[in-house]
């Protein structure tokens, strides 16, 4: 059903319902982190905005909304970034502010040109596609959802944010550009075929070199930070790969990425809490501390790395699969990126709970895990292996069969 | 179809159920098990020559559907059956250890997991189970001692890059062929570029699975801290059973790689290296399980040498000695666990003289050991006898058989030396004193290694009868085997039996039974028992010091030779030039953007200064800059 610019078909509910979950979920984890925090009611605004930013993109196909719900994005993740307003903090806000606006300024001038040459806002009704208009709207979006080489402010604003919302962060915000590139771009044959090679091997590329980043640095929030860029240029593959299996690969991926990288942030989080350590050196042996929650992380790296029965198996299979369709080299680049997810999540995995020196005397916690920490972690990581081993009734959902 | 969703269901709900309700979790375990070999043999009675092909779903042209033919009920029958074996085995030696509540649920996942690989008439069905088994070998390494970690992520990376590479091998043949189902009709030939790098895929994740070179290293290190029943279980067993299971699944079922010498070659020369090298590793190792597992090892190379050939009966030999190797190297893991779980270690230094205290395990032992060394009649040497022949009828395509055979049989010999040297470690010389209170293994330790010896010998003696008959030959139907040359398994029992008899009598009635006993004097000091004691590692502990060898095995030794170290370097390598200079490039390219920005901000800052002649300059300046614009 199309009325004014909005629509909701499978695809819209599906990543509606993903996105309020996700919000959900941060709303959850902030009421038992953000209490002492100060500034309650503005953290509780900035979430509100990133799932109603998210919730719209998802459901609209005009245009101007989209730009629109772009821009509280924007405002709301800097003004997440700056929460804690420290002097570092407030450059992390900086980089992120700078980047996001003149790359929504290049989006705007990209949609104008492109309301000049179709005299409609709706992507249904776009056909003429000036180059301009596309390079300056791809600009747009590779910021966006962080796509070489726009993907840097992303870093600094992960090391910045509270995990509370960080998780919203990585499942909600960045994707906000990813669903314009599938509304605008995807299936359209204005578009040349060309574009989407370009689009992917900036997005392959992208997804590599973020992978081994995250596999060498020693900071929690940089890992996340880098693997998210790696995992969203995972998914942008997808789009530009089209076809079944690499559309409705990378959808599917929205959401497994989603879980994964929610509940990480949140099991860093914890461990940050806890410990008071956000450099891996110094932390290990958090299987002593927590074993549930060394259980659920180990399923969220399985879900992130590609491994059966999460849902991340079947969601990296069918991008792989578009891909190689698509072109055989982009096959290989996706799997060398899945091995640096592997690599580093293995790394950072038995460094955080296992570790050398694992001496229960020798952790000094600065308090224990919660219950509604690790409640939260539990149920992203039991929904990343439900819906994993009923993953053919997902692609029903959005129609992919 | 009820019997298969069982099978696949059974095995790891039962261990659920186990593990969830603990007072009951030898009874589910044995439930699960029993019940999964029954409807096994079931299986592997009704579908004698027969296919069974059934589509479970149908997603964008990719058919995931069970398949079962002669090669599929055959390897079903055995997973179950070492199942069983290692379940009754394990539920002695895991009580009251680490990990004991988890133990049976990963046996079962793994089970579960191998029986739908088996199962899988389609690669990307397979991929899932194959995918499965990850998590299964992971979880079971945890299960040991402290250091068992590492054992368990570094097999977790190799096996999981594995994966992925497979992953990809599958999605090209997908790709190019528009099915991913197994057998093709009609076979995918090697003619092209793509189709090769495919298969070399795939191969990459049958070799890994098989454990043979270079993907073999989490296996050596897991032999230190893991059971006795998980190596017997996972890298002797299963793994071996589905590694090169699939392997002829894709050389001879999807591919015909008879076509491709050069392929063909490519997997020989993977075989030879695997004997040659890790029996080498095997010779100097000082610790039980350590030295069984570069065994493990070296004796695929063997399958994958016989399946490489593309002669007939090479393949058959290969096959034959997957089941063959199966048998005999379980056997060799829960007798060296059950020497292990009596005498508290597993160091060949401090073992010795335990035949007297453990009969039946030597027996078993030694039955094992001559099987895996391809003494005649045991079943090992009918596998390698095969191979051996099949090797030397390669000569009609390519001169290079010779060094194929001479490593096959080279690798055969120093199997033998390996495990003479180990027999006499365990079993034979002299007792150290701590020992003297060891006795046999309890009854449900010690059956499983009989039954196995036992099928060392039956497998050997009636190889053509039962086996080679009923198993092997039904599971290629494709190829027409006929055994070249003599071998009367009978015939050469007989002969054997003969001469042991005659040794026996000369024993008796020798001087064997009546020995002088001396002190040993050095220097006319008189030393101690346990100082002049000559443990196994001394026998060949020169080989260690042999000029060229001692650099190749220092090497070994530091992790040159171990691809789990090249991964990481590698990957690290790359990660840091993205990381570093990349990443920095970007950094830098923003941080001059964000300065041009800030600079600007400066400069009109600065225009910006609050006084009226300024702003009226601006102004005027502003109005001279349209008009020009006008009058252009």
């Amino acid at each position: 059903m199309t009325n004014a610019g909005f629509v909701f078909d499978r695809i819209s509910i599906f990543l509606t319902i993903t996105f309020l979950f996700i919000g959900f979920i941060s709303f959850l984890y902030a009421l038992a982190t953000i209490r002492q925090k100060g500034h309650r009611l503005e953290y509780y605004l900035m979430l509100f905005l990133i799932v109603l930013s998210g919730v719209g993109t998802a459901i609209t196909t005009n245009l101007l909304w989209i730009f629109i719900f772009w821009e509280i994005s924007t405002f709301a993740v800097w003004r997440a970034v700056v929460y804690y307003r420290q002097p570092e903090q407030i450059s992390s806000g900086n980089v992120v502010f700078i980047t996001n606006f003149v790359a929504a300024g290049l989006l705007l001038v990209g949609i104008g040109i492109l309301y000049l040459d179709n005299n409609s806002l709706i992507v249904t009704e776009i056909k003429n596609f000036n180059i301009s208009a596309v390079i300056l709207i791809t600009i747009g979006i590779f910021a966006k959802s962080v796509i070489l080489p726009l993907y840097f402010w992303l870093v600094p604003a992960y090391a910045s944010i509270p995990s509370a919302i960080g998780g919203s962060l990585a499942g909600i915000a960045e994707n906000i550009g990813l669903i314009m590139f599938y509304r605008l771009f995807v299936n359209n044959p204005g578009i040349p075929e060309n574009y989407f090679l370009i689009v992917g091997y900036f997005a392959v590329v992208s997804s590599l070199i973020t992978g081994g980043s995250a596999y060498i640095t020693n900071r929690l929030r940089y890992l996340l930070a880098y693997s998210t860029i790696s995992q969203i240029g995972f998914i942008l593959l997808g789009f530009s790969a089209g076809g079944f299996f690499g559309t409705y690969g990378a959808i599917a991926y929205i959401l497994a990425h989603a879980l994964a990288k929610s509940g990480l942030f949140y099991g860093v989080g914890t461990i940050e809490d806890i410990t008071g350590e956000a450099n891996i050196k110094n932390i290990s042996c958090m299987l002593k501390v927590s074993p549930v929650l060394t259980v659920m992380m180990a399923l969220l790296f399985s879900s992130l790395v590609g491994f059966f029965p999460m849902i991340g198996f079947f969601a990296k299979l069918m991008v792989v699969i578009g891909s190689v369709q698509k072109n055989i080299l982009f096959g290989f680049f996706a799997i060398a990126s899945a091995i640096f997810t592997l690599l580093y999540s293995d790394r950072f995995y038995h460094e955080l709970f296992y570790g050398e020196k694992c001496d229960i005397r020798e952790i000094k916690l600065e308090k224990k895990p919660g219950l509604i920490e690790i409640g939260v972690v539990f149920i992203l990581t039991v929904l990343s292996l439900i819906l994993g081993v009923s993953f053919y009734e997902i692609l029903t959902f959005i129609g992919g069969i | 179809m009820n019997e298969v969703y069982l099978m696949l269901l059974l095995p790891v709900g039962c261990g659920l159920l186990g593990f969830l309700i603990k007072r009951l979790r030898n009874e589910m375990g044995f439930l699960g098990f029993i019940v999964t070999f029954y409807f096994a043999l079931r299986i592997f009675l009704i579908f004698h020559n027969k296919t069974f092909a059934y589509s479970i779903a149908s997603i964008a042209g990719i058919d995931f559907r069970i398949y079962a033919d002669n090669l599929t009920r055959f390897i079903l029958l055995f997973n179950s059956v070492f199942a069983l074996l290692i379940l009754l085995y394990s539920i002695i030696t895991m009580r009251k250890s680490r990990g004991e509540d988890v133990y049976q649920l990963y046996l079962g996942l793994t089970l579960s997991g191998a029986n739908g690989v088996v199962l899988s008439g389609n690669l990307f069905l397979m991929l899932i189970f194959w995918n499965m088994l990850v998590f299964a070998l992971y979880g079971i390494l945890l299960v040991g001692k402290k250091e068992s970690v590492n054992a368990a992520r570094k097999a977790l990376t190799i096996v999981g890059v594995s994966d992925f590479i497979l992953m990809l091998g599958i999605i090209i043949v997908y790709t190019i062929a528009g099915s991913a189902n197994f057998p093709a009709e009609p076979l995918l030939s090697l003619n092209n570029g793509v189709m090769i790098s495919a298969y070399m895929l795939l191969l990459v994740g049958a070799i890994a699975k098989a454990g043979a070179m270079p993907l073999h290293t989490w296996i050596p290190e897991a032999a230190r801290v893991v059971p006795a029943s998980t190596m017997a279980f996972i890298p002797a067993c299963i793994d071996k059973l589905l590694g090169i299971y699939f392997l002829v699944r894709i050389s001879y079922y999807l591919f015909d790689i008879t076509q491709s010498l050069p392929v063909r070659m490519t997997l020989m020369s993977i075989g030879a290296i695997t004997i040659v090298f890790a029996v080498m590793m095997a010779l100097i190792q000082k610790e039980a399980m350590r030295l069984l597992s570069f065994h493990a090892v070296s004796q695929v190379g063997y399958m994958v040498l016989g399946i490489g050939t593309g002669i007939p009966l090479a393949v058959a030999g290969g096959l034959f000695h997957m089941i063959n190797n199966a048998i005999y190297k379980m056997c060799l893991f829960l007798c060296a666990g059950s020497v292990e779980y009596r005498a508290r270690t597993s160091e060949l230094d401090h073992l010795g003289g335990l035949g007297t205290k453990m009969p039946l395990t030597m027996l078993c032992f030694l039955i094992a050991a001559f099987a895996i060394s391809g003494v005649p009649p045991f079943n090992g040497f009918y596998s390698k006898w095969m191979i051996y022949q099949g090797i030397i009828e390669l000569y009609k395509e390519t001169n290079l058989w010779i060094i194929f055979l001479v490593a096959a049989m080279f690798g055969s010999v120093l199997t033998l030396a390996s495990f003479l040297k180990m027999l006499h470690s365990l079993f034979l010389g002299e007792r150290p004193k701590e020992l003297d209170k060891v006795r046999e293994v309890r009854f449900g330790m010690i059956v499983p290694p009989l039954i196995l010896a036992f099928l060392c010998i039956i497998f050997g003696i009636f190889a053509e009868q039962i086996p080679l008959a009923r198993l092997i030959y039904p599971s290629l139907p494709f190829f027409k085997i006929e055994p070249i040359g003599f071998w009367s398994a009978g015939l050469t029992t007989v002969l054997m039996l003969l001469g042991i008899l005659i040794g026996l009598i000369i024993f008796i009635f020798g001087t064997a039974l009546k020995p002088r006993k001396s002190k040993v004097f050095v220097g006319g000091e008189v030393l101690d028992t346990e100082e002049a004691r000559i443990t196994g590692p001394n026998f060949y502990s020169s080989v260690h010091n042999i000029d060229m060898l001692e650099k190749t095995y220092r090497f070994g030794e530091e992790g040159a030779f171990d691809f789990y170290n090249y991964l990481q370097g590698i990957f690290g390598g790359f990660g840091t030039l993205f990381r570093e200079v990349i990443n920095k490039f970007f950094v830098l390219v923003y941080n001059a953007f964000a300065n041009i920005i800030i600079s600007l901000g400066y400069v009109f800052s600065a225009v910006h200064n609050g006084e009226l002649p300024g702003y009226l300059g601006w102004i005027f300046l502003g109005a001279i800059f349209i008009f020009i614009l006008l009058a252009l």
